[in-house]
């Protein structure tokens, strides 16, 4: 007879105390750096100035027209909704852009678009919303540039 | 007799399996859903009249403009051009140190535009977004409040 067996059979106890403790810390963190406020900014290489002299975005509501690369075309999309690309596509932005600035023209419209793209590609965008906002009868609308606050991985 | 029995037999537990499967799912969830990003900043932007908006009548002072010549992200010509001033500057920094030198302050004679006065980036067609948002913000650096994007030039 071993000696295992005559003092009966032997029990392992988990100590779960503190890995739920661990676990609730990882959500508390998680909750508070994740962004649940739906916004659906496709990711986007935006300009990185070196000195940047900007003012952070903030969470007001805001209308979002990002300027892509997708390939060798260049998208423009406002929130979700993509259009088409060439002249058609920004023709139908503008309509969208006036169509929601009529409702609330008190929305920031902010401008996303990628730091390599040429201003040739942004131009007729920056002209969309000029037309979008003219055609809402919306004398003057709040336009702003998006940029990313730090320089770190910039050249200076 | 039964009932006390019964009673003194009966233990509170506080069933944690649950509980755990919870935590884990939930736990899964924000580790697969959370993106850290860069934060984002804005700058406002007077974006210019064009067309038919604008208003033939309005009295404007001439903009300075900062034109902007670049065919790649490496490298770029800025000139600074204005009533009287014309200038060439080597890079971002000289440009937002030039535009400073040329703003009146309150209260002194020195400088020659207010900070209201209006700011025109104009960049050429193939001058890449980094570097018109880098003219914009110099801009922005030397303390003027009216800053805008130009229809592009050709180089």
């Amino acid at each position: 007879m071993s000696l295992l067996h005559s003092r009966g059979q032997a029990r392992i106890d988990c100590n779960l105390t503190p890995l739920i403790d661990l676990a609730f810390l990882l959500i508390i963190f998680f909750i508070l750096v994740t962004r649940m406020s739906g916004d659906q900014s496709p990711p986007v290489a935006l300009p990185a100035p070196t000195h940047p002299a900007m003012k952070p975005a903030g969470t007001q509501s805001r209308l979002t027209v990002n300027v892509e690369v997708d390939g060798s075309q260049t998208v423009v999309s406002l929130g979700a909704r993509r259009f088409a690309a060439g002249e058609r596509g920004h023709e139908e932005l503008a309509i969208a852009l006036a169509r929601r600035i009529r409702s609330d023209p008190t929305l920031p419209v902010d401008i996303r678009a990628d730091r390599t793209l040429p201003y040739s590609a942004i131009e007729p965008t920056l002209r969309s919303i000029a037309h979008a906002a003219a055609t809402a009868g919306s004398g003057k609308i709040t336009v702003r540039v998006c940029a990313l606050e730090r320089d770190e991985g910039t050249n200076e | 007799m039964n009932r006390r029995r019964a009673a003194e037999g009966f233990s509170l537990q506080l069933a944690m399996t649950p509980m755990i499967d919870v935590v884990f799912l939930l736990l899964v969830f924000f580790v697969c859903t959370v993106r850290f990003e860069r934060g984002e900043a804005v700058y406002q932007l007077d974006l210019p009249a064009r067309g038919a908006t604008a208003d033939p009548l309005a009295l404007q002072d001439p903009p300075v403009q900062v034109i902007l010549t670049s065919t790649s992200i490496s490298e770029c010509s800025i000139e600074l051009k204005a009533q009287g001033v014309s200038r060439r500057v080597d890079d971002f920094n000289a440009l937002a140190i030039t535009l400073e030198q040329l703003r009146r302050r309150v209260g002194s004679a020195d400088g020659l535009f207010d900070s209201a006065h209006p700011i025109l980036v104009v960049p050429s067609p193939s001058t890449p977004w980094q570097h018109a948002v880098e003219g914009f913000n110099a801009a922005v650096r030397a303390g003027y409040q009216n800053i805008g994007f130009a229809e592009s030039r050709s180089s």
